[in-house]
């Protein structure tokens, strides 16, 4: 009986914990997002009071699949940002962490710093970013670039400019150009690069930590080698934090939106750009809407693989 | 012979060790440091060839005195703006903090139905882009402020401070239940079970035992919270318009404009933005690295 009675007092504890986030959560994610999913169906555009709409069953879907360039071009260029971008992240993230990780003078006051590009404001980032690659002489990186004698004294680069690096090889070229890599998408992957490494550096780092160092001695005793040991012990240990980062990042990096906004407003779509353009420029609240949905379900079926790896290799 | 090799390689290991870990602090300052520099910048200086020119000749405070400066448009603009983060940003940590919290505990530490099923859903949640809520986001608010203003109200949510919190607050929330349902699962049930056989509800035992105890992981999810308000832009970009409600990553997009170069001001209120979010982290930055990790990697 008493026990009985213990489930129930439990149960109302929860839901009454629970209710208020439920509530919120419900209100203004759920509803807004069926509103969403309601909307993709209809032709829908702002009126005085609200919005017009007209019911036109899967089409604005059909649109982005069948008769849309713009929306296969949007998800070729983000894909690429994305894979690019994680690509660099994990190899600079790991190299970082790995230096860290061994002792040396001021260490502790490194490891602090590192964090400062993660802290700083995405706004301040992709700003501070389009300064440094500012395309004619008082930009910092063609100044460093000629201190360097990288290039002659009388050559300024347009950092954030639509020219496709690496455009006359052949193949390379022609792929670069498909997915529409130019010079401005790469030095915008460097910036984000810069800000996110820190996180990975971090995480990567509190794994190592964990780590006994009888492995690595026993290793040496062995006499492998050090690329050796980080192929064989560091990296196989490492694996359930790096498949956290990979997914997290494949989420954020997917949905990218603000920096590449700030820099270059609506020249480089990326599918965020590309839903935004529509929705909030043209005002097409029912295409934009079935984007915002493709989108949405692309990143769910990622956390979904997230939810999976993290019961499966965490617990 | 050969012990004279060893102790030269040991030798180049730790000088290549000590190039690296320079490389990686120019690396992680330079861009940043630059950022200031380039605000103690005289417009005119600013504006010229870098090969020579990468210290300022006459140093000045004046582009960032201009920030603070009340009586002029851009002062004005960025003071609100900063006034506004701030009052956007505490709003949200506080509420989330206190809902998080509540709602952490229970899928940490009681027994319902459903349990799974939330904690699945709130993971969804919080990936789901913020670019995509825009839309209905949009044409929600839209038709609740035609109404209002229909029933001659004074109040409306567009170009609102409480606007921007109702918003930052959901997608946020699911953020904070998760990290601090981690750091609820790290607290051993034991201090707890003790306290309830020494006759405290579960209630009392919450509030003397367990949120002691989470006190760090408290102190991370609120700075993480404070940073991811602070950060916000799409939802700022779409429903503000005045110094009512701009905030400061609103602010800082919009200087400058396709004839005027305005990196003087964006150096200066760039560099000022940062401050708060980057001395937060230095701070407590212990802790933030254990959420980091609880976050993300405890089921």
């Amino acid at each position: 009986m008493s026990i009985r009675r213990q489930e129930l007092s439990s149960k109302q504890l929860a839901l009454i914990l629970l209710l208020p986030s439920i509530l919120i959560i419900l209100c203004v994610v759920i509803g807004p997002l069926i509103f969403a999913f309601y909307l993709s169906f209809f032709k829908a555009e702002p009126i005085i009071g609200g919005i017009s709409t007209k019911f036109i069953g899967f089409s604005n879907y059909i649109h982005y699949f069948l008769k849309d360039p713009l929306f296969w071009s949007s998800v070729r260029v983000t894909s690429y940002f994305t894979v690019v971008s994680l690509v660099i992240e994990l190899i600079l993230g790991i190299s970082i962490a790995l230096v860290l990780n061994k002792s040396f003078i001021g260490r502790s006051f490194v490891r602090s710093i590192i964090l400062l590009p993660w802290a700083l404001p995405t706004v301040v980032n992709a700003r501070m970013w389009e300064w440094i690659y500012a395309g004619s002489s008082f930009g910092a990186l063609n100044g460093l670039m000629k201190v360097l004698h990288i290039f002659p004294a009388d050559y300024d680069k347009v950092w954030l400019g639509f020219d496709v690096p690496l455009q006359n090889i052949p193949l390379i070229g022609n792929f670069m150009e498909w997915v529409g890599a130019s010079t401005a998408l790469n030095m915008i992957i460097l910036a984000d690069t810069w800000k996110v490494t820190p996180l990975v550096t971090l995480l990567v780092l509190a794994a190592l930590q964990t780590f006994p160092d009888s492995l690595y001695e026993a290793a040496g005793i062995d006499g492998a080698s050090s690329w050796h040991q980080f192929w064989n012990i560091t990296l196989p240990l490492l694996r359930p934090v790096l498949l956290v980062v990979l997914v997290l990042r494949t989420m954020e990096l997917f949905r990218v939106f603000d920096i590449i906004y700030i820099l270059m407003q609506y020249s480089i779509r990326v599918v965020g750009v590309y839903t935004f353009e529509t929705g909030m420029k043209f005002l097409n609240f029912g295409r934009g809407s079935a984007l915002s949905f493709l989108v949405g379900l692309f990143i769910l079926g990622i956390s979904l693989i997230y939810v999976k790896l993290l019961y499966s290799e965490e617990v | 012979m050969g012990i004279g090799k060893a102790r030269i390689k040991k030798h180049m290991s730790r000088i290549i060790l000590y190039v690296l870990v320079v490389l990686i602090v120019v690396w992680t300052l330079a861009p940043f440091a630059w950022l200031f520099v380039s605000g103690l910048f005289p417009y005119k200086e600013l504006i010229s060839d870098r090969t020579t020119s990468w210290f300022p000749e006459n140093p000045t405070f004046k582009n960032f005195q201009a920030m603070f400066d009340m009586s002029s448009h851009i002062g004005q603009r960025f003071m609100y703006s900063l006034r506004n983060s701030f009052i956007i940003s505490g709003s949200v940590t506080i509420i989330c903090l206190i809902f998080g919290t509540l709602a952490a505990y229970a899928l940490a530490r009681l027994k319902f139905p459903f349990k799974n099923n939330i904690v699945m859903s709130l993971i969804s949640i919080r990936m789901i882009p913020t670019v995509a809520l825009v839309i209905p986001f949009f044409v929600i608010i839209r038709t609740f402020d035609y109404y209002l203003i229909q029933a001659n109200s004074n109040f409306h949510f567009y170009d609102t401070k409480i606007n921007l919190i109702i918003l930052y607050v959901t997608f946020i929330l699911g953020f904070v239940i998760w990290i601090m349902r981690g750091f609820f699962l790290t607290i051993p049930t034991e201090l707890e079970e003790a306290a309830r056989i020494d006759g405290c509800t579960r209630t009392q035992a919450l509030i003397k035992i367990v949120l002691p105890l989470s006190a760090p992981g408290l102190v991370a999810t609120g700075i993480f919270t404070f940073l991811l308000a602070w950060d916000e832009f799409v939802l700022a970009l779409v429903f503000t318009k005045t110094t009512n409600s701009i905030t400061i990553p609103v602010f800082i997009s919009a200087l400058g404009s396709q004839y005027i170069h305005a990196f003087d001001q964006i150096a200066a209120s760039g560099f000022v933005a940062s401050l708060p979010p980057i001395v937060l982290a230095l701070i407590f930055q212990k802790f933030l690295i254990k959420g980091l990790t609880a976050g993300s990697t405890k089921g």
